[in-house]
């Protein structure tokens, strides 16, 4: 064995291995520096009804804040999920689901909640400042914020297979049995 | 029937390819010459096969049958047709079936062309490309099948993602996959010449034009990304280190090193283990690529589809590739002894040595930015991103040094240059490029990086010019010719090496867009109401309104601009926002270029208010067409190569 023998085994090694172990990482959840911070307050009008709703209303609640848009792909691809984390939880009296309009045309919001089914109240923000608020760069995201109105969990993308369960079971789940979500 | 009649196709292809792996190699090994035969017929059977499993997939498209999952996910009854069979690549299953094409069309092109010339290897060139096939029909017939049914069935399909409707966007991935798979071949000749033990230079000759030729593809590719990037995502730039673009510059950077390195083994008969090891890491960079993009071990824009099963299928490929070329290059290493060594350290085959080191360290550069998060995140668990600052500052000073490099290698000596070589053919140069940057710096330049950019480009050309007239004036006065004879005689004498210069000038003007395009970029954003003008640089802008803007399958908006420079009218530019009326309604951004004699303005709309407001991000990019220049003067380098008449004597 000569040396670079060895070097190319060691760096063959190495990559592989750190491939494999890359594998079952998530690149997509990017922690937020908001994450451990007090959710920026925010009021709008509702998508469908007009009338004004504000997260400060929601005090002392779990609030689960997706942000969304109808020209989005990956928030169709996710919507029936959130409907189905509505549905497992809204029977909790401290459970909230809040969706965030982003830069849509209310027509189009409208349509796209009619065709698609919506269980839960959505704020329109045309302008884009609720998500400039929350530092969103792109639909869909996701927050939890706990009942101290503490954001514990950003999701940047579409809530989807694996994401599911650990939104579900390690952080709303807790959360509302007063217990700490799990780090993953 | 037709989509099962292809998945058909493509599972009879991974039999008949598993096949090839094994059936030429035991002719060879029991000489049975009907069955090295044989293994010639599996390369064209299978190539018919995986054309066929194409076609059925193109009809499905043409025929807008959405009950076939891959063609509704991926187009619509809207789209037009030529997007429609471009759709073919526009996902993650067809784009891998469209790779394997390429690679079987390569693979019996190969066959047949060098069936004669090289009776020991091509049994086992066959079988190493029969190998590669094998993965990836069965990662298609596996885990990513394109002829998936849907049912029941939509009655209108999803659309091909706006992003992909342009024709920068249909042509991109074809020229990146036939410089990918192109490389394939080198490295299964090199493969061949491991296994077969015929380790001359007979592989590296019969090679020479395919390295070039996906050289050239790759280049061509990774450009066409760029310029696609530049009009069609709005933000003025044309390349952003994204984990994805990494993954088709690795590639390129060693497989440059490899092009040079195996002239040295031509004429020095030097680095032969070195050349191995440069096309298989050239061909390893190329499935990593593929590996980066579908794995969604990274996150990038590119990564359209991702899904972890295919991550450790692509995994397990891979690695059984690495291991087996690298592990056959280390047990054969025993046969690659050279006794030839170094004569001394100013000679051109050090020259060309420390050209491969630099080039190996940038790639190592890209290499650790793209994969840093990934390392860090595993042993630490944290997220970092690597950005451009970190390429720009470590990347900018080895790309100076291998440019200075490209000046010196092909004038010096091969063996040992004398200090009167040196003196001869770089003296002047070295003078004409410091007097230049010397000009450009009275001129008002004061950055250091177009500085340094401006000596290279004089060096170097200097240096080119003043080889090609000494050369035409011996051969114009050796056959009594006048001088442009005597330059015709010299180009035609050595086609090769002024092809190779030629892609070194259109190298140094790509370079001179790169720097000039970013040293000296303006940018600014503005939010207008209609009436307003506001200035950039010598122009100014007049906003006059905006109107609406219509294609086959989109609909959009336009705001309408008036250029002026100094009062003088000069140019209109209407920057757009498209929504396409598929199912997806991703609003795209059409950016407004308008060309002038020292570089682009550049108008991208990025908002509008229900007010009438706008919101729009201008910029002004000089030098940056040099980059397509620099593109085309490097292709027509290593065209002038390709087409170069053989030698009557040799």
């Amino acid at each position: 064995m000569k040396g670079w023998h060895v070097a190319i085994i060691i760096a063959l090694i190495g990559i592989i291995g750190l491939f494999y172990a890359g594998l079952g990482r998530d690149p997509r959840s990017i922690p937020s520096v908001l994450v451990g911070k007090e959710a920026p307050p925010f009021s709008g009008p509702d998508v469908q009804t007009g009338e004004n709703l504000s997260l400060s209303s929601y005090k002392g609640k779990v609030v689960v804040l997706n942000f969304w848009a109808s020209w989005c792909q990956e928030c169709r691809l996710e919507h029936q999920a959130l409907l189905s984390i509505n549905g497992q939880f809204r029977s909790h009296p401290d459970f909230v689901m809040l969706g965030i309009d982003y830069q849509d045309q209310p027509g189009d919001a409208i349509a796209f909640l009619s065709s698609f089914g919506s269980t839960y109240p959505h704020v329109r923000d045309i302008k884009g400042t609720i998500a400039i608020d929350y530092g969103v760069y792109g639909v869909p995201e996701t927050f939890v914020i706990d009942r101290q109105g503490i954001i514990r969990f950003k999701y940047v993308g579409p809530i989807m297979g694996p994401v599911y369960s650990q939104m579900t079971e390690q952080i709303i789940r807790p959360l509302l049995e007063g217990r700490e979500p799990q780090r993953s | 029937m037709m989509i099962e009649l292809g998945y058909f196709a493509v599972i009879t292809a991974l039999m008949v390819s598993i096949a090839g792996i094994i059936i030429p190699v035991a002719g060879l090994w029991t000489v049975n010459n009907s069955l090295i035969r044989a293994g010639r017929q599996i390369v064209t059977v299978n190539f018919l096969l995986i054309s066929l499993a194409c076609g059925t997939l193109i009809y499905s498209f043409l025929m807008r049958d959405f009950s076939v999952k891959y063609v509704a996910m991926n187009s619509n009854s809207r789209l037009p047709v030529f997007y429609t069979i471009a759709a073919l690549w526009g996902g993650h299953e067809g784009s891998l079936l469209f790779w394997t094409w390429i690679l079987s069309a390569f693979a019996a092109l190969a066959a047949w062309i060098h069936w004669k010339k090289h009776p020991a290897t091509i049994p086992y060139l066959i079988a190493i490309e029969s190998a590669v096939t094998a993965g990836f029909l069965a990662l298609i017939v596996f885990l990513s099948s394109p002829f998936e049914r849907i049912f029941p069935a939509p009655s209108e399909g999803m659309d091909l993602n706006p992003l992909l409707q342009d024709p920068g966007m249909v042509f991109h991935p074809p020229f990146l996959y036939l410089g990918y798979v192109g490389f394939s071949i080198p490295f299964s000749f090199a493969m061949a010449a491991l296994l077969s033990g015929r380790l001359g230079e007979e592989w590296i000759r019969s090679t020479h034009r395919w390295t070039l030729l996906s050289w050239i593809m790759l280049t061509f590719g990774i450009l066409m990304g760029g310029y696609w990037a530049y009009y069609e995502l709005g933000w003025g730039g044309y390349w952003a280190w994204d984990p994805v673009e990494n993954a088709s510059f690795m590639p390129w950077l060693v497989g440059t090193a490899y092009l040079h390195s195996v002239m040295v083994q031509e004429k020095r008969k030097m680095f032969k283990v070195w050349n191995l090891f440069l096309i298989i890491v050239t061909f390893s960079l190329s499935l990593l690529g593929t590996f980066l993009v579908r794995s969604g071990i990274l996150s990038s824009v590119h990564a359209f589809a991702n899904d972890p099963g295919r991550g450790v299928y692509i995994l397990i490929f891979m690695s059984a590739v690495l291991l087996f070329s690298f592990g056959t290059l280390i047990i054969r290493s025993n046969l690659l002894k050279t006794k030839i060594e170094m004569d001394s350290i100013v000679s051109r085959e050090s020259a060309y040595l420390f050209n491969n080191l630099f080039l190996l360290i940038a790639t190592a550069t890209v290499f650790l930015g793209t994969l840093y998060p990934l390392l860090v995140d595993t042993l630490y668990g944290t997220k970092v991103t690597v950005g451009a600052p970190y390429y720009n500052k470590v990347f900018m000073p080895i790309v100076l040094i291998i440019l200075i490099l490209m000046g010196i290698a092909p004038m010096i000596a091969w063996r040992k240059a004398s200090a009167e070589n040196i003196r001869r053919n770089f003296l002047i140069p070295l003078i004409a490029g410091l007097a230049s940057a010397a000009i450009f710096a009275i001129f008002g330049i004061r950055m250091a990086y177009p500085l340094i950019i401006v000596f290279i480009a004089c060096f170097v050309s200097a240096t080119i010019i003043i080889d090609l007239y000494k050369t035409s004036s011996y051969w114009s006065s050796h056959s009594g010719v006048s001088l442009p004879a005597g330059i015709y005689k010299a180009w035609h004498h050595n086609q090769r090496r002024y092809g190779g210069l030629v892609t070194h000038i259109g190298v140094l003007v790509l370079i001179l867009g790169i720097v000039g395009s970013s040293a000296y970029k303006l940018e600014k954003t503005v939010m207008l109401k209609p009436g307003d003008e506001f200035k950039l640089g010598s122009y100014s802008y007049k906003f006059l309104g905006i109107q609406d803007a219509a294609g086959i399958n989109w609909r959009g908006v336009e705001a309408l601009f008036n250029v002026y420079e100094k009062d003088r009218f000069v140019a209109e530019m209407r920057p757009q926002k498209r929504q396409y009326m598929g199912g997806s309604q991703m609003p795209t951004t059409e950016a407004a270029i308008e060309p002038r004699r020292m570089g682009d303005l550049y108008l991208s709309l990025s908002e509008i208010t229900e007010e009438g407001w706008i919101t729009v991000m201008a910029f002004q990019n000089p030098l940056i067409h040099w980059i397509w220049y620099g593109g085309g003067i490097m292709g027509l380098g290593v065209v002038l190569i390709l087409f170069k008449r053989r030698r009557r004597d040799s």
